[in-house]
């Protein structure tokens, strides 16, 4: 039982679920508890211990259902109630499985050869399963991780099982008349072996592999450049965007308390000082939450600039429960405030809207800036982060740095993000060394591990 | 815990009957998890919609098992001092008092500094002890002699530092005081988490817990429910009634319908002598089952429709 159940906790964890090695300890004494008679109260007993959440759930009924009803169901009656063999007169297979076609067969022919054909005779199919279990298990069917490697696999268990024994024995008896119908019989046989070796190891690579190819897929996005992302991968980028605010968010999200000095607790203080008749050797002070630090984004949206300005928007959004305040802002040549857009509509379609209400004009970092300074400069305080992303090509207009220096004076941090790497800067229009001074930080970013590295910075500071 | 009634809870089978006779009525996943709990000695972490029974599971098993209830409601802010203990300062500061008094007497005939402190060292110290300690729930539930339900309502309010603080106590039933030190269940509580998933509650707590979800019950489970709690309501009105909730919950609310809704429901069609479902009626008492006003104009355009499906679900069931 603590095979069968360890291969189905394997299972589950390839399909997602975050199971730990206590929670594989629970679900062993709970099937101990409940035995395995009763398979729905076994499925509902193991369910309380191994899925703890609904969306794991619906996950663990499906393997569940994969991976215990498709064990031992192979039969040779549902696969030959078609054939029934005729043709020899002797050998009468109806629609049913019967013991009469095992005395018929076995006992009018010769005793056969090979191991493999022996097993095709009796009608024992749990031995075969046991076998095909066996051959797959030492072929290594577990450990396929494309679904283009099953004919393969499925060979490999085949030859192991003494497959090809069994054609040169087949090959041979052919010659003979007399044994014709045997042949015919295990042949179709052979064929239905075939059939559920086949099956099997699709089953084992449906339970252990299937995700494993997208697993690869996954960190493969993680470090590609993120302006070179297809349309295609937008959507499992998203998915990964969002994973992975979720857990930056959930590191973050303990509010910490600092001591401010000043008001004194003063049933506390009585409290901790009662051992001392009353007198006062320790005080307690009243603790204050620090505020979160707001945060305001700028982006620019030309060119290959709005690819980068995509995710970061989607990655910033999504960390809403941690840094709730986030205000942004798009430009390209004139700056827009777009926080109200993302409140109102679904991210997706937001993001289009931009990209296309915004995106594709000249850049002019100098009317940007312009407008960011009539819009929010004066909003800025020392508790705000202000990001910019953008790669400061300003088709050589002026930068309108002076706007920046007030910028970075005012707010607690400046964050420079450029999607291009530093060989590049200062090269052409680029003016990344203008801005430069006024950064607390200038990093590259093209990537979605950069992001995550950066906002996971932004986050420890805000707290 | 000392289970009394252990006959009642032999199997999951038994303990659904149980359930029902008190007039609880559960799938076979909630009896499922409580026969787990109570033989794995596990908390359970139950989630779900508002008003499907999740405290109510809690008090049955109370009920079942004939151990005492202790609750504790979680709430945000909520602390150690509110939840495991609290000393009693008064009394404390009493104490020192009476020390003062009594350590005349201690201490004469005291021959220098060093007797009068191991004197000192021989008198007993009481000052953080048992006798000035204030239990709170938690702690409580740990000192009970025979075992008790501990049921730790709505933790998803409480914040992230209590759920951490909780799980020295579901993994292993003990809490460290630091004055007293560790102290450890004298029988072990079956403990009930409640979540209505207002926050995302931590891997490391779940972990620790069987996890039982209850959903919005099934007609037939939600007719049961009924019969159980509403005796006197005819059968056709039940029927009607069951369906036109949850003709209700598929529409797109701020608020569905709950099975305590339900309930309330049914009591006031009953005191008002309502015979069977019609417009006007189900107007006059909207505002029992959906508790916002936004939801309830959202509904009664489409009542017609709404209760036409519910007669015709009726006639087919």
């Amino acid at each position: 039982m603590q095979k069968v159940l360890g291969d189905f906790i394997h299972a589950l964890r390839q399909a997602g679920l975050p199971i730990s090695s206590a929670e594989t300890l629970d679900a062993l004494n709970a099937a101990q508890l409940v035995g395995i008679d009763n398979a729905h109260l076994l499925k509902e007993s193991l369910a309380t211990t191994l899925a703890k959440c609904l969306e794991h759930r619906v996950i663990y009924d499906q393997v569940f259902e994969l991976y215990f009803n498709h064990q031992g169901n192979f039969r040779f009656a549902e696969k030959e109630d078609v054939l029934s063999v005729t043709k020899a007169g002797e050998v009468e297979r109806g629609a049913t499985e019967s013991t009469e076609t095992e005395g018929t067969t076995s006992d009018l022919f010769e005793p056969m050869e090979s191991p493999l054909a022996q097993q095709l005779m009796s009608d024992d199919t749990s031995v075969l399963q046991m076998m095909i279990a066996e051959a797959a298990g030492a072929a290594g069917a577990q450990d396929i991780s494309f679904s283009t490697q099953i004919s393969m696999m499925a060979f490999k268990v085949m030859q192991a099982l003494g497959d090809s024994q069994l054609q040169l024995e087949l090959a041979a008896m052919e010659e003979r008349d007399e044994q014709r119908a045997l042949v015919q019989l295990l042949r179709q046989r052979r064929s239905s072996l075939q059939q559920a070796v086949r099956d099997y190891v699709e089953q084992q690579h449906l339970l252990f592999n299937q995700n494993v190819s997208q697993q690869l897929r996954q960190s493969n996005l993680q470090r590609v450049n993120l302006t070179s992302i297809d349309h295609r991968n937008y959507k499992l980028m998203g998915e990964l965007v969002r994973k992975a605010a979720k857990q930056l968010a959930s590191m973050h999200s303990r509010r910490r308390r600092v001591t401010k000095r000043g008001l004194l607790d003063v049933r506390r203080t009585i409290a901790a000082n009662a051992a001392y008749d009353g007198f006062l050797f320790h005080t307690k002070w009243k603790s204050t939450r620090v505020e979160r630090s707001k945060v305001m984004v700028l982006c620019d949206v030309s060119g290959s600039v709005s690819e980068v300005a995509r995710f970061l928007m989607l990655f910033l959004y999504s960390l809403q429960d941690v840094l709730p305040r986030v205000r942004s802002f798009v430009f390209s040549s004139r700056m827009a405030e777009v926080t109200e857009l993302f409140e109102k509509q679904e991210m997706d379609i937001a993001l289009a809207e931009i990209l296309s209400k915004w995106a594709n004009m000249r850049t002019d970092y100098g009317k940007a800036l312009e407008d960011f300074n009539e819009m929010a400069l004066s909003d800025i305080d020392q508790r705000t982060t202000v990001i910019m992303l953008g790669d400061a090509r300003n088709n050589n207009e002026d930068g309108n740095v002076s706007i920046w220096e007030e910028v970075y004076r005012r707010s607690q941090r400046v964050i420079w993000l450029n999607p291009e790497g530093e060989f590049s800067w200062n090269r052409a229009d680029s003016i990344m060394e203008k801005y430069a001074p006024y950064c607390s930080h200038v990093e590259t970013c093209n990537s979605l591990r950069d992001l995550n590295r950066i906002l996971g910075s932004v986050l420890k500071h805000s707290n | 815990m000392i289970i009394r009634n252990r006959e009642k809870i032999h199997s999951p089978d038994t303990i659904k009957q149980h359930f029902e006779s008190l007039g609880y009525i559960c799938s076979d996943a909630i009896a499922t998890s409580v026969y787990l709990a109570c033989h794995l000695q596990k908390p359970i972490l139950v989630e779900g919609p508002p008003g499907v029974g999740k405290t109510e599971l809690a008090k049955k098993t109370s009920e079942l098992l004939a151990a005492p209830l202790i609750r504790m409601q979680c709430y945000e802010g909520l602390d150690e001092a509110k939840a495991l203990y609290e000393w009693k300062y008064g009394k404390q500061l009493l104490y020192t008092q009476l020390l003062k008094d009594q350590l005349g007497d201690v201490m004469r005939g005291a021959k220098g500094l060093d007797e009068s402190v191991s004197r000192l060292h021989q008198f007993g110290d009481i000052f953080y002890s048992d006798e000035f300690l204030e239990p709170r729930p938690l702690l409580e539930a740990l000192k009970s002699e025979d075992g008790a339900i501990l049921l730790i309502d709505e933790i998803d309010k409480a914040d992230q530092e209590f759920e951490a603080f909780l799980l020295e106590l579901l993994s292993d039933f003990q809490i460290s005081i630091p004055e007293l030190g560790t102290v450890k269940a004298k029988s072990k509580p079956l403990v009930f988490l409640t979540s209505n998933n207002t926050r995302e509650l931590g891997d490391a707590l779940k972990r620790r817990c069987l996890h039982l979800y209850i959903p919005f019950p099934t007609k037939e489970i939600e007719q049961k429910i009924i019969t159980a709690q509403v005796p006197e309501l005819n059968e056709n009105l039940k029927l009607q009634l069951v369906e036109f909730v949850s003709e209700l919950r598929e529409m797109a609310l701020k608020k569905v319908p709950a099975v305590s809704e339900t309930i309330d429901w049914a009591r006031a069609l009953l005191l008002l002598n309502v015979e069977s479902l019609d417009q006007e009626w189900v107007k006059n008492t909207l505002n029992l089952l959906l508790k916002f006003q936004d939801d309830i104009e959202a509904v009664e355009p489409e009542l017609h429709e709404l209760l036409k499906a519910a007669l015709k679900g009726d006639k087919s069931a």
